[in-house]
């Protein structure tokens, strides 16, 4: 190989099969997962519109025994309440959204593309395993599919146990639909797996010359925070849910009450698991909203270092807060109290979070352009979910709230809003330098109120229900409950409405958009390392490491 | 820096004593090549060691229960894949070039990782170096050639390095053409 190869080889146009399908590319494999995970994502909406429907009113009008009606059917008489289908819905939304839409378009995506980009790194340390953990998700998600669509428990089609799975439900859930479950789990934790040691590796390993982890930007940091607690937890879950498996498949004992097992064990390990994915959800989240606020405040992000270890300690914490999610279970007084405690701890790094946001805002020169709309929507959303969250800390009120839709809207307003808003806030910002086209500003405004105003009157009456006692995963409910249930519902139907509005503003920025040409078209103070390269960066970037003068400017000296 | 340029002034052998040829005498110029890498070795025993005691902690939840060895597995398999995961992006990385120059003899030796070292060795004065600034298997590319054998040095250099390294190599090697 020291011999001298002049022959050269230039860049042939790939087949579209090629590009996509065997790519090594860290943008290309992040585009896919963008796509992947939009279109699950989009199933697993129609879950919700479907959910909503149903509990729109009183009584049972969609789901019934006689056979589901969407479009069809409707006002039929004698519908018996089909509860499996409920609970198939609730499970499989739960399932999509945890493992295979969010984690993938934040971590995967975004992470992918844009991680080796702002450290200067010319790709990911390990190509080609970055296209395994991409198709092994790809595999997870067709698994996910199959088991819904397969024999489960009722002598009906999937599996109704919650995405939790919790013995002894999920060991004693009839059919296949569960063992596919485990595995789509199972394989997409080994996806992840694959994927955060790949993004360990590349962030301690390829950060461009003179970059200490002290001046490494905000978001190739929270993507490295989240590849740790991935690391970290995943393998828990996996061995949790092979036990499980053999469980139901081998008459293991390991949680199983009947053969001496204790499910209140899978609870804990369940968690362990379950309360670091819900930041691993978050936390890029935090790294791209940093980055839009201090781009449209027209101010670098106040406190840089507190902001980096703020993240370190949420992801901390998060591993020591678990049993927060079973007070109910039966522990001692003494560790109620010191995971009440210890939850309630994660307040003082998230404020911090919020607060150094506000301060970068605070006096800035700030221009509301859709991502930064996004940006201020997650602000708000997110303060709403964490306050709630420290109400839900409290053991003794815990026990009022446990199960109710108060616990829904609270996850709800950290995750399904907090991480969503994330992920449109990442979207507009970077779409122009994914795609070379700018999206259209009026229209991506009107996605955000609608998005807004919709989620707001889908989640905000839930807390409402939650304190008046209505217990969450039920198809039914009494008539008290009925008013802000139609509001839910109408909210529902507005945010699906504006989930609709973004896939065409995708599109048609793909297609058609105003093509961009200024490679820092959000400004000079967009300064990461990105922000060099044209629109759509070429497929080979930083094949000569970026120097200090390209990534540590300060333009505000 | 990549690039790490040692000289020897006359009558300092100590530098230079593994590197002493018992034909040619001091190297007047030794170079070595390397790829940027940013994790130190303090940083990987960090990296594992927190890794592994954060990693511990559910374990401790199940000791001296059946359902230890069902996680245990799996939490050894993580430890291990990130620990072959650091080791090999260094081991990626060791790849280098080292190039020592004599009066009237020079020696390139390009270590790939996990393959064994290929070595070069001509008269200085018969050297032509070549910068190909397109066309070659990088950007500014350069070789080596003599006695009839081309050989490239710092392909996995950057393009700006590498011209650095071209205009380097010319001074140093023809001072007299």
């Amino acid at each position: 190989m020291a011999d001298a190869a002049t022959t050269g080889h230039d860049h042939d146009e790939r087949s579209f099969f090629t590009r996509w399908f065997m790519s090594t590319n860290h943008k290309d494999i992040g585009i896919l997962y963008l796509f992947t995970a939009g279109f699950v994502g989009l199933i697993s909406v129609a879950f919700t519109v479907y959910m909503r429907m149903e509990l729109m009113e009183p009584g049972v009008q969609y789901m019934c025994a006689e056979g589901a009606r969407f479009l069809g059917g409707i006002g039929a008489e004698d519908c018996s309440p089909n509860g499996h289908l409920w609970n198939v819905m609730i499970t499989y939304h739960g399932i999509l959204m945890m493992f295979f839409v969010v984690i993938p378009a934040l971590f995967g995506g975004f992470g992918n593309y844009f991680m080796p980009l702002m450290i200067g790194a010319p790709d990911m340390a390990f190509p080609r395993l970055n296209n395994l953990s991409y198709w092994m998700y790809v595999a997870g998600v067709s698994l996910g599919v199959a088991s819904m669509l397969s024999p489960g428990g009722n002598g009906q089609l999937g599996s109704g146990v919650g995405w939790v799975l919790y013995a002894p439900l999920s060991t004693r859930e009839a059919g296949v639909s569960m063992d596919f479950a485990i595995f789509a789990v199972h394989v997409s934790g080994a996806s992840s797996i694959l994927g955060a040691i790949n993004i360990i590796t590349t962030f301690l390993n390829m950060r461009a010359p003179g970059m200490t982890l002290h001046k490494t930007p905000l978001f190739p940091w929270s993507i490295f925070i989240t590849a740790w607690l991935i690391l970290l937890s995943l393998p828990v879950l996996a061995g949790a849910i092979t036990m499980l498996l053999t469980d139901r498949n081998f008459n293991t004992g390991f949680f199983t009450p009947a053969n001496g097992g204790d499910p209140v064990l899978y609870q804990h390990l369940l968690w362990f698991f379950g309360h670091p994915e819900v930041y691993m959800i978050i936390v890029p989240g935090f790294g791209i909203i940093s980055h839009v606020i201090a781009t449209f405040s027209k101010k670098p992000i106040f406190g840089y270092l507190p902001m980096v270890y703020a993240m370190v300690a949420i992801g901390a914490l998060g591993f020591v807060v678990w049993a927060h999610h079973m007070y109910t279970v039966g522990m001692t007084l003494n560790q109620q109290a010191y995971f009440m405690v210890a939850t309630m701890v994660i307040a003082v790094p998230t404020g911090i979070k919020i607060f150094s946001w506000i301060a970068t805002m605070w006096q800035g020169s700030i221009t509301f352009k859709t991502p930064m709309l996004f940006a201020i929507g997650f602000l708000f959303v997110f303060t709403v979910g964490g306050v709630t969250g420290i109400v839900l800390a409290q053991a003794g009120i815990d026990r009022a709230y446990h199960d109710t839709y108060y616990v829904v809207a609270h996850f709800h307003y950290v995750m399904s809003l907090g991480a969503v808003f994330c992920i449109f806030a990442g979207t507009y910002y970077w779409i122009g330098k994914m795609s070379g086209r700018q999206y259209p500003e009026f229209w991506g405004k009107v996605h955000f109120w609608l998005f807004f105003i919709g989620t707001n009157i889908t989640f905000f009456p839930q807390h409402f229900l939650g304190r008046q006692g209505m217990p969450r995963r039920y198809i039914d409910y009494p008539d008290a409950f009925a008013l802000w249930n139609w509001w839910s519902s109408i909210g529902a139907f507005i945010a699906f409405a504006s989930f609709l509005l973004f896939i065409g503003i995708v599109f048609y920025t793909i297609f058609a958009g105003r093509k961009i040409e200024e490679n820092a078209y959000w400004g000079e103070h967009a300064e990461t390392l990105e922000w060099l390269l044209p629109n759509p960066p070429p497929e080979h970037t930083f094949e000569e490491l970026p120097t200090q003068e390209m990534w540590d400017r300060q333009p505000h000296h | 820096m990549p690039v790490e340029t040692t000289r020897s002034a006359k009558g300092a052998p100590e530098d230079f004593g593994a590197l002493f040829h018992e034909e040619h005498g001091t190297p007047r110029l030794v170079l070595t090549l390397r790829p940027h890498k940013s994790l130190t070795p303090p940083g990987f025993v960090w990296f594992i060691g927190l890794t592994a005691g954060l990693m511990a902690l559910p374990l401790i939840a199940v000791l001296g229960r059946p359902v230890l060895w069902g996680v245990l597995p799996f939490v050894l398999i993580a430890i291990a894949a990130i620990w072959w995961g650091l080791k090999r992006s260094w081991s990626d990385m060791e790849l280098h070039e080292e190039l020592v120059i004599w009066d009237g003899w020079m020696r390139l030796v390009h270590n790939a990782p996990r393959k064994p070292p290929q070595v070069w060795e001509a008269n200085p004065y018969w050297v032509r170096v070549r910068r190909i600034p397109e066309g070659g298997k990088v950007p500014d590319y350069v070789t080596m050639k003599a006695e009839g054998r081309e050989v490239e040095i710092g392909a996995f250099l950057a393009p700006s390095e590498r011209r650095d390294l071209h205009a380097l190599l010319e001074r140093e090697m023809c001072p007299n053409r």
